[in-house]
């Protein structure tokens, strides 16, 4: 047990203790941003239960609603995928769960899709692979205004429209709980109106103005943005969720490894005493 | 006096919720108001004032809407991109906007339709807002 052994031990106890420090203090400082993104999350999606719902609702009641929103109106070739990751790493398996479902997804596809992406590590991962981006937003997602998706929004359902693409699919991690979220798959455009016998037509007669067409014409890019800022809130609570707890379990590990270094390490130091005390008792033996 | 719930939600608030006497507000095709057992409708809303008489009350809450739709049901949602009272309206920043998009819009090389479409409704909002902000009392 040299005395070289113990130097290497206590450099590592030092670099694993300020590593302790920061992934604690960014597991804090995760927790802080995770309560405000947190609370903005539950106002929004309150908010845009009630827009989402009242269209939804519209769309599936409306006998004119025009053809070129809904699902089968023409066949699916070109796909855009709207991607949100996150702009920094350090937060487990957030960014690269999204990734490996928009590959799966893509692999389905025939022809070239579009990728939007939002936050940069979905656009660093895409942009390596040699995919054509179309737009790349790479802010991070929780400094996203209304307005900025409002100006994303546009472009992609001009697209729609022209039938450059024929399908909107969103790409997101959605919040479950502070533990635990999922990757989901959302298709904006077409949209899908339930066939099903269940849900309750209007008895009523509802007026539209200036006329059925207009407000869908109106309400569709809505329901797009809506949605989109949705989820990006959505997913930026989300990387805070992750963020919070891959640091814990960094700190737990770090804790752990602290734990066995020092016991290994005191056994060390004990080890050289105990040599250290042998030889002198063995030389003052041997001057007798 | 027959009441009914309405709910007023911008992208990053709701903005009002309560049970109301009467709603009006403008409609594309003019002023409209809207009552306990309206006729179920959805209408597109121009950038104008909204002006809202609560359940009991004599005098009405006027805000100012930057567009949006109305959905009347056996509730009434509007959903606007903004909204703000009239005693929050800053009118002097409402001028200053104004005037920037005036003057922007008079030395504009571009002429991307898209950018003065977004000036014009910049100064729009400008204008309904200094307008609720000076309007009166509504009987």
């Amino acid at each position: 047990m040299a005395s070289s052994d113990m130097q290497d031990v206590k450099r590592r106890i030092r670099s694993v203790t300020s590593m302790e420090h920061i992934t604690n203090a960014m597991k804090l400082v995760s927790a802080a941003k995770l309560r405000k993104a947190k609370a903005i999350y539950e106002n929004t999606d309150e908010n845009f239960q009630y827009i989402t719902h009242s269209i939804e609702e519209i769309f599936n009641n409306a006998d004119e609603v025009p053809r070129q929103y809904l699902q089968g109106s023409r066949q699916i070739k070109t796909t855009c995928y709207i991607i949100i990751t996150g702009s920094r790493g350090l937060c487990g398996a957030f960014n690269s769960n999204v990734i490996r479902e928009a590959e799966t997804q893509m692999a389905k596809d025939q022809e070239e899709p579009l990728l939007i992406t939002i936050g940069s590590k979905g656009r660093d991962y895409f942009a390596k692979k040699g995919c054509h981006i179309y737009k790349e937003y790479t802010d991070p997602p929780e400094s996203i205004p209304f307005l900025v998706t409002q100006e994303m929004s546009r472009p992609i359902i001009d697209m729609y429209n022209e039938e450059k693409i024929d399908q909107i699919v969103l790409i997101y991690n959605s919040y479950l709980s502070q533990l635990e979220h999922e990757v989901s798959v959302k298709t904006l455009l077409p949209f899908a109106v339930e066939q099903d016998p269940d849900i309750i037509r209007y008895h009523k007669e509802v007026e539209y103005e200036p006329s059925v067409e207009d407000v869908f014409n109106y309400l569709v890019p809505k329901y797009v943005e809506i949605t989109l800022y949705g989820a990006i809130v959505e997913s930026a609570t989300c990387e805070h969720a992750a963020r919070r707890m891959a640091m814990e379990n960094a700190t737990d590990n770090a804790r752990e490894m602290l734990d066995s270094l020092s016991l290994y390490y005191n056994r060390a130091r004990q080890a050289a005493i105990t040599n250290e005390i042998i030889e002198i008792v063995s030389g003052s033996e041997a001057q007798k | 006096m027959a009441t009914i719930k309405l709910e007023v939600i911008t992208p990053s608030k709701k903005f009002y919720s309560g049970d109301v006497e009467l709603v009006i507000a403008r409609t594309l095709s003019g002023e409209e108001g809207f009552m306990a057992g309206h006729a179920w409708a959805c209408k597109l809303l121009d950038v104008d004032a909204l002006w809202i008489r609560e359940a009991g009350q004599k005098e009405f809450r006027v805000a100012a809407l930057a567009g949006g739709f109305i959905d009347v049901k056996d509730t009434i949602i509007i959903y606007t991109d903004a909204a703000e009272w009239q005693e929050d309206i800053d009118k002097q920043r409402a001028l200053a906007s104004k005037e920037a998009a005036e003057r922007w819009m008079a030395t504009e090389q571009k002429h991307d339709p898209n950018e003065i479409a977004r000036a014009q409704i910049v100064i729009a909002k400008a204008i309904s807002r200094m307008k609720v902000a000076d309007s009166g009392k509504r009987r």
